[in-house]
């Protein structure tokens, strides 16, 4: 048989790419049913389901505003706030204008028209009751 | 897949074998007819109507399996 080695090969070619190609076709319809079978669209999802994997956004959630000078000031943390929401107004004002506007004692003193001495004073007896305060009530501190 | 279709000449089959380029695009070329015949699903338009479509994706993960194959897999066996 004339060329008989080359038309043995073209045979076992054209039946192994045949296969092959067929094969795969299979797998990747198997694939597809198996997706379409599985796959839910978010439209169809329950509220219930739905909620299992959404999130919302925590912003501002824990932020609450003192005034202080006519001035907003921002605390964030809940537990943070409430304990300087407990202290009487003088001495919230010292935390509030020293620790969150960043100004000086003696600056303070001008503001609220008292001597500098008390209120470096007021502030470190505030310190120590908010630090009382926040221990008691299971504060954490941050890690840095 | 037709039988009036010519079989591709041994040697490009033995170069595609070897991974060559120009031999494994003359392949593709070969069963491009198949392959799209087997990638058909049927697809339907925003108004029902079904249409058969090629599927691009399974198109060319078909051509892809076609050539890892051929290089990786095909032996000629003995007589």
């Amino acid at each position: 048989m004339k060329d008989s080695y080359e038309q043995r090969v073209q045979n076992q070619f054209g039946g192994f790419c045949t296969r092959v190609l067929k094969n795969e076709a299979a797998r990747i319809h198997n694939e597809y049913a198996r997706q379409r079978d599985r796959e839910k669209s978010l439209g169809d999802l329950t509220t219930s389901e739905l909620s299992l994997v959404a999130t919302s956004d925590k912003y501002f959630e824990d932020e609450h505003v003192f005034e202080v000078l006519g001035k907003p000031v921002v605390v964030t943390g809940n537990l943070l706030a409430e304990a300087i929401a407990r202290l009487p107004e003088d001495k919230r004002d010292v935390v509030l204008l020293s620790y969150f506007l960043g100004m000086s004692d003696q600056e303070i003193s001008e503001h609220l028209n008292v001597v500098r001495q008390t209120i470096s004073k007021r502030r470190a007896k505030t310190l120590k009751e908010l630090r009382e305060y926040l221990e008691k009530e299971g504060f954490e501190w941050p890690e840095i | 897949m037709a039988r009036n279709m010519k079989a591709l000449p041994l040697p490009v089959i033995l170069a595609a074998m070897e991974g060559d380029g120009e031999a494994l695009a003359a392949v593709l070329v070969h069963y491009k007819g198949y392959i799209r015949y087997l990638a058909m699903r049927p697809l339907k338009d925003e108004y029902g109507n079904e249409y058969l479509c090629v599927d691009e994706d399974m198109r060319l993960r078909l051509e892809a399996k076609l050539i890892h194959s051929i290089v990786t897999g095909f032996r000629i066996l003995p007589a």
